[in-house]
């Protein structure tokens, strides 16, 4: 069962020799990151087999908390870790031939995302978090100047208001342990303090998580960055954000303004992402304000009180996390005015294909994974008596009509017959982002055709997730305290 | 009722139409003699024309549109003769009704429509874009009194509405009933039969009598055929609504004389109208006297 | 297997075969061959409809806790023969020549006859929902195969598939949110369960219901004022796909309406709900709406010089009786609408398949560039006159009876204003359609055009198939009524008790054998006649009064252009183009938001919002 630490230990042993072993032997360099994460793969499946959905938790160093630091092991963060290795794998950078950097880079992110999902305190968490703050930004870098710029010293903001919310949370309760303080948090932290620990954490995190108003470093960096980048950023990294935003919430903040707050922030976010997708010239661009927009209806999602909210927002968060990375990666070629790509569809129509295919998805065509993931938040937003949830509700609605005309848009021009005069039409994708996205594309139809049991499954992860008493119970087992 | 009678109601109904049709096209004529200080022609010449017309020795056919379009003007109002009942004789009235009928009296016009259209010129062409034009003028109103009455008998079944009205003597007739209705379905009569003011689709003048620019000989015949039955047609349907149809023939007639020869006198005494004149004369006051005279009979 | 499974796999099937066949040259015959044996399946099932049976679909799904299953009863079982009789037809309509030609001219007749299956197979599905969420589920599928085929063409047709998408998916939307709304009352999405729940419901939240469901389906029957996008949008498709989507495509929306409206939350449920600030309760309102859709859509059709685009601009304005009639709720009145989905079909079919044989041998649909194609392409001009007529409502056709029964309807529920409507709407369709058959078959035959032939086999004997339906279907409607009364019964409507010559009632009947016996007899009184008049001789079209003039071939001697001129100079003001209006107005503030958006985004110091947000939120949070 500890073997689960390993996920963590290996990629970030790996990603401190894989400079030095690729001085030593290329070949080696280029295998060991891959293989480390494979290897971290199959550790996370046999734990998965092992803990038959229970949960249980490590003490790291042998220190039992609420001293030592501990690692929470549920069907959720399991599932983190295995999404975020699986990711790291896809998006490897095969090409990088010379560049061990960029290996490294990635391993240090697979590792600190990993330690991210499996924290159990929160002190940790911003360790971790702050880690792949530097993986990330070492991995824009290679972006246009200003849009590194303006992801560096937003992230550095974020991240002084999160280490703020956290002394906040810690002044208030005496503890960073979350077991303890989901116990302490019903007195302690339902103050106007603890929600402003909140919304500072929130907000800080959010930075990453591409939330209104502090995401104004996405399109930016999107249309500079490489495409696995991007992907990495979009699928992986703000999800991770949304993770910790979850747990919190879960575990610390069960106020309704809270709640509130991120669902208020998540419309803006809906709402204005979207509307400027709407007008986005540049295929880059449009995707960037395009997840904007998704990641703000993930925010709505998890906004919804109980484990309805979690389904929802899991699945929704799923489905982005396939979506996402593979539209980027046909981007990759697709770069530029959106004018540009007049019959780039017809020239590759497989590409084209699969474009039209992932965008059904994100627009929510039933019966693709991506209705049924808004179906779970529609139905969980019309159950709320709440006044704002049935506005939540329309706006989200409407966004999706938006979403439609633009990603349509572009479709309708793929597969245009191109002008005279427009320019040479791309065609070659290169075998690996097709390969990459054509998998991604084949696990959605999976995803559709097996839909019954991964829902199934998915409500038992986000119930698991759901009960802060399990988790207070698993970290503190009865037998210990007495 | 047995087949036997139905059939020859079937046959007897069209020809008395016909005969009574030709003694209202002389009847026109005669008005406008008097009106105009004439002596008028005799009594048999609208026959004489027709057969005269028929005789012709050069008949110029346009194409095969144009003969069906003849036919089927003439055959329409055979057929809409027997959805309308006289003294003694209901033909198929119960099967159709004042809906089927109002109907049925459009495929006349939609043959000539057709069969003008195929003659390739555009004075004919200009005629009948005006005389839907007209006809979408003058049917306003004319539904709107159709509505009305229905409704105040309570059926569509001309039998039935002509049997309530003698039922209740003079007092009972849609007239005195329904009197602004009455008013308003003259003014769709005048419309419908095409006659001044309301004749701006055949303006000789202007569009040399537009639909019948390309008729001759049996073509324009058989359009002559058509008017006497367009005459009987207009002024029975008339009386069956308003006037309480027929209780014996001699009443009969004398109606529907009296109605049809209301819309000739004023027909000599008026000039034309352009089209949109037309309709906006139409869609003003005949319609307003309608709607009013519904909002009555509603009530 | 039940008779559904074998209909809806047959159909799947076919999707696939032609997915992989569609390229061959005779992947238009297998088309025509498959959606018979479709036909013939639904044949099957035809008996057991009859007798009040529901067939059922062995599969079923169930997600989320949301059961969803496929019957078929006498109303789906309706509306699938309409549509595979349209597929079955336009497929055999391109099947042959047209396609080739199709083809040759770069058209991509792989993806027409794939989307035109999967347009057949999705409304199968559709048609079959047997609750909430597989209705919704069909009608997506249903989108976007629509989508798809009104891409075919490419250009313009991108256009107007790009208008239609925007318009589908906000209905779909709407549609989407009134499902979950009733689910969270209902807590399913059964019919059962909703029939269940209504009673309880508040009159705001059904009407909150009514409006949502309501405009999602009013976008795809294109009703006022969702309208715009339609007629592009099918007057754009290439043939055969214009037909299929004039025939039956928007009376997806008929058949959703009387799904979610009639038979779930009632007619007399519509009838208690009152609009603010009027006179009139719900249902009144959809009649007017109905009525509106009639009259405008019409009189904007009449000012169209492209056959195709007066065509679609008709089928908008006929979807208005349908819907007319089905409102009025009566066993006379429904019987109409339902009858006129038939008709309708068939009259727009056989008109598509006319215009496009014209354009076929011609090029263009443009009726100021036709005229006096009578002579050259006659079974194509008998076939348009049939349609008009029909179209039009005039006995003995069968368009005349559906519309009788509309109108009789109204009569004797007393609504003179919605009446005088509805013939408004007709009398403007008299005259649109002979504008139609005028500019385009009478008057005279350009130079250029001397050479046309009549077209093809392939396509001429679908519209045979067509005028034979149209007129025994006119001159016999007990056939279809037959039909409508079982949908009636299975809809829970009152029931039309018919004859096989139409309906004999005590306030005025009608027995279309005799009206339509007759007229022939008179028809053939009046041949007689002509007949017996002096030989005609036929002369050349340049044989002609033209006041004194001489006449050549150079000569334009065929009234084309605006051609109810007097008309239209007292009706021009009239059309504002509102809809339009509101349209554009709706994208520019759509507009000016998005850019509002990326000026938001593309602003150069993000550090500042971030900083004004947090001190905004510890305000409103500390307060």
């Amino acid at each position: 069962m500890n073997t689960i630490v390993l996920t963590v230990v290996l990629p970030l042993l790996a990603a401190f020799v894989v400079p030095v072993l690729c001085r030593v032997s290329p070949l080696l360099g280029r295998l060991l990151g891959p293989l480390t994460l494979a290897y971290a793969i199959l550790l996370t499946l046999q734990v998965w087999l092992g803990m038959e959905g229970k949960p249980f938790s490590i003490a790291l160093g042998g220190f039992q908390p609420p001293l030592g630091i501990n690692f929470y092991v549920d069907r959720l963060s399991l599932l983190f870790t295995f999404l975020t290795l699986v990711t790291s794998l896809l998006l490897w950078p095969w090409r990088n031939e010379t560049e061990p950097r960029q290996y490294a880079l990635t391993l240090l992110l697979a590792a600190s995302a990993c330690g991210l999902a499996l924290s159990g305190d929160l002190f940790n968490i911003y360790v971790f978090y702050e880690l792949i703050s530097v993986a990330s930004f070492g991995l824009a870098a290679g972006a246009a100047f200003a849009a590194s710029l303006r992801y560096l010293i937003l992230s550095g903001l974020g991240s002084v208001l999160v280490l703020c919310g956290i002394a906040i949370v810690y002044l208030q309760t005496g503890t960073l342990n979350l077991a303890q303080l989901s116990q302490l948090a019903p007195e302690t932290l339902n103050t106007p303090l603890g929600m402003s620990a909140f919304a500072l954490i929130l907000l800080g995190v959010g930075v990453k998580g591409e939330l209104f108003p502090v995401n104004s470093w996405v399109p930016e960096v999107y249309a500079a960055a490489s495409s696995r980048v991007s992907g990495l950023l979009a699928g992986l990294v703000s999800k991770l954000a949304v993770l910790v935003i979850v747990r919190l919430l879960v575990l610390l903040f069960q106020q309704e303004s809270a709640l509130q707050l991120m669902l208020i922030l998540g419309l803006l976010g809906a709402i204005s992402g979207e509307l400027a997708a709407w007008r986005a010239k540049d295929m880059n661009r449009m995707l960037a304000f395009s997840s904007i927009g998704q990641l703000g209806v993930i925010f709505i999602a998890f906004s919804i009180p109980g484990e309805t909210g979690l389904f929802a927002g899991l699945a929704l968060s799923l489905h982005h996390l396939l979506v996402k990375p593979a539209l980027f990666l046909l981007a990759e070629r697709w770069r530029g005015s959106l004018m540009g790509l007049r019959g780039a569809g017809l020239a590759s129509p497989v590409a084209g294909g699969m474009f039209v295919l992932l965008a059904l998805s994100l627009v929510g065509m039933p019966p693709l994974p991506g209705f049924w993931a808004k179906f779970l938040l529609f139905t969980g937003l019309a159950a709320q008596q709440s006044v704002i949830y049935q506005v939540a509700l329309g706006v989200v609605l409407l966004s999706i009509v938006i979403e439609a005309n633009y990603l349509f848009r572009v479709v309708m021009n793929l597969f245009q017959p191109a002008g005279d005069n427009s320019v040479a039409v791309i065609t070659d994708h290169g075998w690996l982002n097709l390969g990459t996205t054509f998998l991604l594309s084949a696990l959605l139809i999976a995803g559709m055709l097996f839909m019954g049991p991964l829902g199934a499954w998915l409500e038992g992860v986000a119930i698991q997730a759901a009960d802060p008493v399990l988790y207070f119970d698993t970290v503190f087992p009865v037998s210990a305290i007495h | 009722m047995s087949i036997q009678i139905l059939l020859m109601e079937l046959v007897l109904m069209p020809l008395v139409a016909f005969v009574v049709g030709l003694f209202m096209v002389l009847m026109l004529r005669r008005i406008g003699a008097k009106l105009q200080r004439r002596v008028g022609p005799p009594m048999m010449q609208p026959l004489y024309d027709i057969v005269k017309l028929y005789g012709k020795k050069t008949q110029i056919s346009h194409g095969w549109m144009h003969d069906i379009g003849i036919i089927m003007a003439v055959g329409g109002y055979v057929a809409a003769e027997t959805l309308l009942p006289v003294p003694g004789m209901d033909g198929i009235a119960d099967k159709g009704g004042l809906v089927t009928l109002v109907y049925v009296m459009m495929i006349p016009s939609l043959g000539l429509a057709l069969g003008v259209g195929q003659c390739a010129n555009p004075n004919g062409s200009i005629g009948i874009a005006r005389a839907l034009t007209a006809m979408l003028a003058y049917d306003v109103p004319f539904v709107i009194v159709v509505f009305g009455v229905a409704w105040y008998f309570g059926t569509t079944n001309l039998v039935d509405i002509i049997a309530i009205q003698q039922a209740g003597g003079v007092s009972g007739w849609g007239a005195i009933a329904m009197p602004l209705l009455a008013i308003a379905g003259l003014f769709a009569l005048q419309g419908m039969l095409g006659k001044q003011p309301f004749e701006i689709y055949i303006a000789p003048a202007e569009i040399a009598t537009g639909p019948m620019v390309e008729m001759s000989g049996k073509y324009l015949g058989g359009l002559f055929v058509m008017q006497c039955f367009q005459l009987y047609t207009a002024g029975v349907l008339y009386v069956s609504l308003f006037l309480g149809g027929g209780e014996n023939w001699l009443f009969f007639l004398i109606k529907v004389f009296a109605v049809v020869a209301i819309p000739m006198t004023v027909a000599f005494l008026f000039p034309r109208y352009k089209t949109e004149q037309m309709i906006r004369l139409m869609w003003k006051w005949p319609v307003m006297i309608g709607l009013l005279g519904l909002a009555f009979v509603m009530h | 297997m039940t008779p559904l499974d074998e209909l809806l796999l047959f159909s799947g099937l076919t999707l696939v075969l032609l997915l992989l066949l569609g390229r061959f040259s005779y992947a238009g015959k297998i088309a025509t061959v498959f959606y018979a044996g479709q036909l013939l399946f639904l044949a099957k099932m035809a008996d057991r409809i009859a007798d009040g049976a529901i067939m059922t679909f062995s599969l079923q799904a169930e997600l989320f806790g949301q059961q969803m299953s496929w019957r078929y009863d006498a109303l789906s079982w309706f509306f699938a023969v309409i549509t595979l009789g349209a597929g079955l037809l336009s497929s055999w309509y391109a099947s042959g020549e047209w396609g080739e030609r199709f083809r040759r001219r770069g058209g991509n007749l792989w993806l027409l006859h794939v989307a035109l299956a999967a347009n057949v197979f999705s409304m199968l599905i559709l048609l079959g929902s047997g609750d909430l969420l597989a209705l919704f589920i069909g009608w997506e599928l249903v989108s976007w195969a629509s989508f798809l085929l009104m891409t075919v063409a490419g250009g313009r047709a991108i256009q107007a598939a790009m208008r239609y998408i925007t318009y589908a998916m906000s209905g779909a939307m709407a549609i989407l949110a009134g499902i979950v709304l009733l689910w969270s009352h209902a807590g399913g999405l059964q019919y059962g369960q909703i029939i269940d729940v209504m009673p309880q419901l508040s009159q705001a939240q059904v009407w909150l219901l009514v409006a949502l469901f309501g405009a999602g389906f009013a976008v795809k029957m294109g009703l006022l004022p969702f309208h715009l996008w339609q007629a592009a949008a099918y007057a754009e498709t290439p043939g055969p796909g214009a037909a299929f989507f004039g025939a039956i495509s928007a009376r997806m929306g008929l058949y959703a309406i009387i799904l979610v409206l009639v038979q779930l939350i009632g007619l007399a449920r519509l009838s208690e709900l009152t609009i603010p600030f009027t006179f009139l309760d719900m249902r009144d309102f959809w009649a007017w709406i109905a009525v509106l859709t009639i009259i405008l859509p019409t009189y904007t059709a009449l000012r169209q010089t492209d056959a195709r685009y007066l065509l679609a601009w008709h089928g908008i304005g006929q979807g208005g009786y349908m819907l007319l009639g089905v409102v009025l709720g009566d066993a006379l009145g429904s019987a109409g609408g339902l009858l006129h989905v038939f008709n309708y079909a068939t009259n727009q079919a056989v008109l598509f398949f006319a215009v496009f044989a014209v354009m076929f041998r011609t090029g263009t649909a443009d009726l100021n560039k036709l005229g006096g194609l009578i002579t050259r392409m006659p079974i194509s001009f008998f076939a348009m006159l049939v349609g008009i007529i029909g179209l039009a409502g005039l006995p003995p056709m069968n368009g005349f009876v559906s519309k009788w029964f509309v109108y009789r309807s109204l009569m004797v529920e007393g609504e003179p204003l919605l009446f005088l409507g509805a013939i408004i709407g007709t009398l403007g369709t008299i005259l649109s359609v002979y504008k139609l058959i005028h500019n385009t078959f009478l008057g005279q035959l350009r130079v250029e055009h001397v050479e046309v032939r009549e077209a093809p086999w392939s396509m001429v004997v679908p519209m045979i198939i067509l005028m034979l339906l149209i007129f025994a279907t006119g001159v016999a409607p007990g056939l279809v009524l037959d039909w409508v009364a079982l949908v009636q019964s299975a809809v829970g409507l009152p029931v039309v008790e018919n004859t096989l010559g139409g309906i004999e009632l005590a306030s005025g009947s009608l027995d279309m054998l005799w009206v339509v016996g007759v007229l022939f007899a008179g028809f053939g009184i009046g041949a007689l006649l002509f007949y017996s008049g002096g030989r005609t001789r036929q002369v050349h079209q340049l044989d002609n009064y033209a006041g004194g003039h001489f006449l050549t071939a150079e000569t334009r001697y065929h009234y084309s252009d605006n051609f109810y001129a007097g008309l239209m100079h007292l009706i021009r003001p009239w059309y504002r183009g509102s809809f339009v209006w509101l349209e554009s107005t709706l994208g520019s503030l759509l507009g000016i938001a998005a850019s509002l958006m990326q000026r938001l985004y593309g602003a150069l110091h993000p550090s500042i919002y971030l900083l004004v947000t947090v001190v905004v939120t510890l305000t409103w949070v500390l307060l």
